[in-house]
């Protein structure tokens, strides 16, 4: 059976970075290992080998049993929509403005593609352990609601409203209750775009069955994944993890481990009081000094944010040194979880 | 009374840009100038940078002179049917309301207009010196600049087409209106900083934009060469962190060209802190 781990925080915390290293070292461990990431930064594609690559995965040359896959919003719904839709009601949908609009902006659309290629990849059996980087919109929120968001739209919620009607025909949405109220909103609004976003809806309406049985498996899927959150000791990504572990509470998903990432060391508090020995230069001697206390204050900020957000989720916090400049080859990668104890946990 | 003026504050996820739009409001307010600021509902910092949490549609004075409210769709969807397309006497408002929410689901622009119309018609009123607004990410942004366009191109006449037009003269005056990008010196806040100057200014989205250069480390004057004369252990590791991210700084920073820069504040630990300091160092200029 496939594991899936999903890498999941507020943006700029550097989950893509730490979910390649995850791969990296599981991939070590002998197991078949694919990583979906989503926007890696130039130098990690590069190290990956997916640089200007579609989303189909790639072996990464250098580190045998892992694969990498970047994940292409458009082309991932482009296959949503061949392999759910009427060829022809497919065709219309994949020019229709409206569909273009939505798989562009909408927040879920991107969430719902990666979770559909997440699902793909677990089908396939073709590996041991999947780990998913998670898209930013909503600190990766949207990646677990997808499913039951893109179930909502294309339920005919929004056609129901508008038409009245439980099960409306395309011939049925220019007739009685329908017609008066879009002729109104037609006209204020000064375009038939009513119209035409009921007639868009109900080409989505018939890809209903399939995107809701197949948001049901994905919701399956994510709720049986190990879900890992990122943060630093900055105040955003903790906000975020907060309102993760408040969020995903309500739809049965429990994060088993937090990762902060750019850790000081703790000894770093306590050396800054310390006197510098061994160096002449005074001058020298201050600035270290220096340097070495603002650094103090901000390992300690780190140690008080990362002790309250153990104490209250209750649940193993990993710390990842911060490195810099940024892991960009394989072994600087896999390094960077070295005594972390995230790979045991997980493993377990 | 001048102008009102109307700021745009965006950036990659995990800049700080709430933290820079709260700065701005605060330096501005410090002035004795009214603001209204205006938190587009994606981030909840904001609030949290000016130490009112619960901050809803209507304005709360967080302090003197310095009003907050956070975006809330369906009230934007009330103001803009009633204030803004003057929906005739005696029309289904309700009705109308709820058939411009489907749209505002699903076709393109309507979204984006009704959420943006905000911040423009708290301009036309007048009654602030400046309304800033911490907007949603740098992607984000683009669509709701773009939105007048794209409802001009969907929509061949009437009230939603002549309002959007007026929005979009507003949000292209640069006596008016200025949108300012945050990153940090860092490769992906930089190359996505960069991608997005060059879409606003190529399609004409809104005036030049201008970059803030948020988390700056102070020099340290330490020196490379002389590590090696620094005892092992924190000392050397902590100057030689130092060193490391000053170089990285000094690589990207370098990549972009931009007029304000802002500290990194080592260990300082609530939002409310980092946004009175940030304002601190602003003193007016953004």
């Amino acid at each position: 059976m496939t594991e899936t781990i999903i890498v999941t925080g507020a943006g700029g915390v550097g989950k893509t970075t730490l979910s390649a290293a995850l791969a990296c070292a599981i991939a070590d461990a002998g197991k078949r290992t694919l990583v979906l990431t989503i926007d890696p930064a130039k130098r990690l594609a590069d190290a990956l080998g997916i640089e200007d690559l579609g989303d189909e995965p790639r072996p990464v040359i250098g580190q045998p049993g892992m694969s990498a896959a970047m994940l292409d919003v458009s082309a991932s719904w482009e296959a949503i929509i061949h392999r759910y839709a009427e060829p022809e009601v497919g065709d219309r949908l994949l020019v229709n403005p409206y569909f273009r609009a939505i798989a562009d902006r909408f927040p879920a659309a991107q969430a719902y593609a990666a979770g559909e290629r997440m699902a793909e990849y677990i089908e396939s059996k073709s590996y041991d352990v999947i780990v998913v980087d998670t898209p930013p919109s909503g600190g990766g929120i949207d990646f677990f609601r997808a499913p039951a968001t893109t179930g909502d739209l294309v339920s005919g919620k929004l056609l129901k409203w508008l038409t009245g009607s439980n099960m409306p025909g395309r011939s049925f949405l220019y007739r009685f209750t329908a017609r008066p109220m879009l002729r109104l909103a037609d006209s204020v609004l000064g375009g038939p775009m009513l119209s035409d976003v009921a007639d868009f809806l109900l080409d989505l309406r018939t890809m209903y069955d399939a995107l809701s049985n197949r948001s049901r498996t994905i919701e399956r899927y994510l709720r049986g994944a190990h879900t890992v959150i990122v943060t630093t000791a900055d105040p955003t990504p903790i906000h975020e993890t907060r309102r993760f572990f408040r969020e995903l509470g309500g739809i049965e998903i429990r994060p088993e481990g937090i990762v902060f990432n750019r850790t000081l060391p703790r000894a770093w508090v306590a050396d800054a009081d310390r006197p510098i020995r061994g160096v002449d230069d005074a001058a020298l001697r201050a600035l270290a000094k220096e340097n070495l206390r603002a650094w103090a204050g901000e390992a300690r900020r780190q140690e008080d944010a990362a002790d309250e957000v153990s104490a209250r989720y209750g649940v193993p916090v990993h710390h990842v040194p911060w490195v810099t400049p940024p892991p960009t080859s394989l072994e600087e990668l896999t390094a960077l979880l070295d005594d972390t104890g995230v790979l045991p946990q997980l493993s377990s | 009374m001048a102008e009102t003026e109307l700021i745009f504050v965006s950036g990659k996820g995990g800049t700080g840009k709430s933290a820079v739009a709260a700065a701005t409001a605060i330096s501005r307010a410090r002035t004795g100038q009214r603001i209204l600021v205006i938190d587009m509902g994606q981030s909840l910092g904001l609030g949290a940078h000016l130490r009112t949490p619960d901050l809803s549609y209507r304005p709360t004075e967080v302090r003197p002179g310095l009003f907050a409210i956070s975006m809330d769709r369906s009230q934007a969807l009330d103001e803009y049917l009633k204030l803004q397309l003057h929906v005739p006497q005696g029309a289904p408002t309700r009705q109308l309301a709820g058939a411009l929410a489907v749209l505002a689901d699903t076709a393109p622009g309507v979204r984006e207009i009704i959420s943006i119309g905000k911040p423009v018609y708290e301009q036309w009123r007048g009654t602030w010196d400046s309304v800033i607004v911490d907007a949603p990410s740098l992607g984000q942004l683009q669509s709701y600049l773009r939105a007048p366009t794209t409802i001009s191109s969907i929509v061949p006449t009437g009230n939603v087409k002549g309002q959007s037009e007026r929005l979009e003269a507003t949000l292209l005056d640069p006596a008016i209106t200025s949108v300012l990008i945050v990153a940090n010196p860092a490769e992906l806040p930089i190359r996505e900083t960069i991608e997005s100057v060059a879409v606003l200014t190529g399609e004409h989205l809104c005036p030049p934009p201008r970059v803030v250069m948020n988390r700056l480390l102070p020099e340290s004057g330490l020196e490379h060469d002389r590590l090696d004369e620094l005892p092992k252990g924190s000392v050397r590791d902590a100057a030689s962190l130092q060193l490391a991210l000053q170089a990285e700084q000094a690589e990207w920073s370098a990549e972009i060209s931009w007029e304000i820069g802002l500290p990194y504040l080592r260990g300082v630990l609530t939002p409310g802190e980092v946004a009175e300091q940030l304002a601190d160092v602003l003193g007016g200029r953004a």
